[in-house]
């Protein structure tokens, strides 16, 4: 089989670190395991992971500096592993550059699939493949035409307003990938909203009773509450 | 980030620093004081203002001024914090009384006839009175003081009850297929396996209450509010429901108006799932969950609804008790129960100035909804 990518594994317990090995492992994935933040840096740099899974809490540095010291000089994807209770913590570590995040305690599926989506994302120069092929994005029954700046549900237009229209736009480009409310507004109203949720949220509701059969059973945007929002993966 | 769970109040060492505490009176901040002493110049006013009005109605009326002003000092007592401003406002009284209400009018002068015992009388009553009152404040303290500790040694006995069961299995299980691996086949080790797992989660919702119940009693509100989506928290809670607990069937239902609640949504969200959860773990008859949310007036109400069998009404008024002790009962055959569970969610709805009711549909299912109020925040 042959290799889908190396994964770099941050985390400094055992019990854990083995876990997810063997899961990578059977998955077709090379795993590379540290347990502090200093072997991390520096096997960042030797290694060239084609992902980061990096742990916060770590015994000789804090997490967040880890990321830091990487994006000086890297755009490696990196997922955070998080505990629950904080999402101010999440929020941070996606503003200072990670891709995504997942939390303590997980299956294996959502790190499966966290991984996927951030190796796919640096395969592809554009954010998005399937985006720059044939400029538009489809999953299940949406389809974002990039050309004609409409949305589609099932073949029928949504009939988004501008705003909303560019909030689906940004949220398809990074299907998968956890956008916060912080990063969309700025990218849709400018910076000087930046502390504006408001005006978000009632775009997404209003977004979610035009594309989704019930707003609170999303199937295409699902809301990842106190940090932001996640369009569902392309086909 | 590790969490600690043991809880440094129950040391006796920390019980007895608090009691200490109690004691002395503790130090007030400078509101408290413009409180205090605003309260006290207010009823000494009103005190006399009482008697400047009964001198010139009555007359004579010396024998009721005092009284009047033991009053006073009274409600003083009892309205302030500490005994000070009783204690210097019986001697105002005093003071006051010999200077304005009795005669010579405007001059204090203790040596009239058969005065000073009445000034000493009414000093010591003001005194004993305000004393008394302070203490009887102080006992209140106390107890309710006690009374949390009790609480959080329920708290205690419940979770180390819940949390011995599901580890039980996990042990169990884990060194049933580490020492017999060959002997086992492997429907039987899949078997076991499962239930390690379904344990574990069982653990991790555990632990999840815990940790949201703690962040609630630790005296001061920890919970930060943030306007957020009542759909949004549904949604994600409902995700997470369904994650957990596959083949459930839950419907949501949401008004066409966007609401927007101030909330810690991560405790809302836990008060959801514990709800939904209670539906599959004690409705054993039911197959639909319906979560249902609408606007009422300022209010937004979350109603989680089932076709079951509904609760019991001779429970119903025990349900929201803290521990509710009906679980022990219920918890005779090991079946661990979320006795935590219903309590947890009515101290975070409580929290957020919300209130919590259940009760029967006229179909037979149970209804158990709260409130939440969408003031700005």
């Amino acid at each position: 089989m042959a290799v889908k990518g190396k994964v770099l594994i941050v985390e400094d317990d055992r019990a854990i670190c083995s876990f997810i090995r063997r899961v990578l492992e059977a998955n077709g994935y090379e795993a590379v395991i540290v347990s502090t933040g200093r072997e991390a840096i520096s096997l960042m740099a030797s290694h060239c992971p084609d992902v980061v899974l990096l742990d916060l809490g770590l015994p000789d540095m804090d997490g967040m500096d880890v990321l830091k010291s990487l994006r000086r000089w890297s755009l490696m994807p990196v997922v955070v592993v998080s505990a629950r209770t904080d999402e101010r913590e999440k929020v941070r570590a996606l503003d200072a550059g990670a891709d995504d995040y997942i939390t303590k305690p997980f299956g294996t599926s959502e790190l499966l699939a966290r991984i996927r989506t951030a190796i796919r994302h640096t395969r592809t120069t554009s954010a998005n493949e399937a985006i720059a092929r044939d400029n538009r994005f489809t999953a299940r029954g949406l389809t974002i035409d990039y050309g004609k700046y409409r949305v589609y549900i099932d073949g029928k237009d949504a009939c988004l307003t501008q705003n909303e229209f560019k909030l689906v736009a940004l949220l398809g480009r990074y299907a998968g990938r956890v956008l916060t409310y912080d990063y969309l507004i700025r990218e849709i109203w400018g910076p000087n909203k930046a502390c504006d949720n408001q005006i978000l949220r009632v775009n997404m509701a209003n977004i979610r009773r035009k594309i989704e059969k019930n707003p609170a059973e999303p199937q295409y945007i699902f809301t990842e509450v106190g940090v932001g929002y996640r369009m569902i993966e392309g086909d | 980030m590790p969490h600690r769970l043991e809880n440094p109040k129950s040391a006796p060492g920390h019980r007895l620093s608090r009691m200490r505490e109690l004691m002395v009176p503790r130090r007030q901040s400078g509101r408290q004081i413009l409180r205090n002493l605003g309260l006290t110049l207010l009823l000494l006013g009103a005190a006399s203002g009482v008697c400047l009005l009964m001198m010139n109605s009555i007359g004579n009326s010396d024998s009721a001024v005092p009284l009047v002003f033991v009053l006073a000092v009274l409600v003083i007592a009892r309205l302030t914090d500490g005994y000070v401003y009783s204690f210097v406002a019986s001697i105002i009284s005093v003071i006051g009384v010999n200077f304005a209400f009795t005669y010579p009018y405007f001059e204090v002068d203790f040596t009239i006839t058969g005065y000073p015992l009445t000034f000493l009388t009414m000093l010591a009553v003001s005194l004993v009175v305000g004393m008394l009152t302070e203490q009887v404040k102080r006992q209140g303290r106390i107890e309710a003081e006690a009374e949390k500790q009790r609480m959080q040694a329920n708290l205690l006995r419940a979770v180390s009850h819940d949390l011995r069961t599901p580890l039980t299995t996990i042990i169990g299980s884990t060194n049933a297929v580490l020492e017999n691996y060959d002997a086992f086949s492997d429907d039987v080790k899949r078997d076991l396996i499962g239930h390690v797992r379904d344990d574990a989660q069982w653990l991790v919702r555990l632990v999840e209450n815990i940790l949201s119940i703690t962040r609630i009693k630790e005296g001061v509100v920890q919970i930060t509010k943030q306007s957020e989506a009542a759909e949004e928290i549904a949604a994600e809670a409902v995700a997470k429901f369904k994650k957990r607990f596959e083949g459930v069937t839950v419907r949501v239902s949401v008004p066409d108006e966007l609401l927007m609640v101030p909330v810690d949504a991560t405790l809302i969200e836990q008060v959801l799932i514990n709800l939904m959860e209670n539906v599959v773990l004690h409705a054993q008859t039911a197959t639909e969950i319906v979560l249902r949310i609408r606007r009422q007036g300022a209010l937004a109400e979350f109603a989680v609804e089932d076709n079951g069998a509904g609760i019991d009404p001779r429970v119903l008024p025990l349900l929201f008790e803290e521990m509710f002790p009906h679980a022990q009962e219920l918890r005779g055959d090991g079946r661990r129960n979320l006795g935590i569970g219903l309590s947890v969610c009515m101290s975070i709805v409580r929290a957020h100035g919300g209130t919590m009711s259940a009760g029967n549909l006229p179909s037979g299912g149970a209804r158990v909804a709260f409130t939440l109020p969408m003031g700005e925040e």
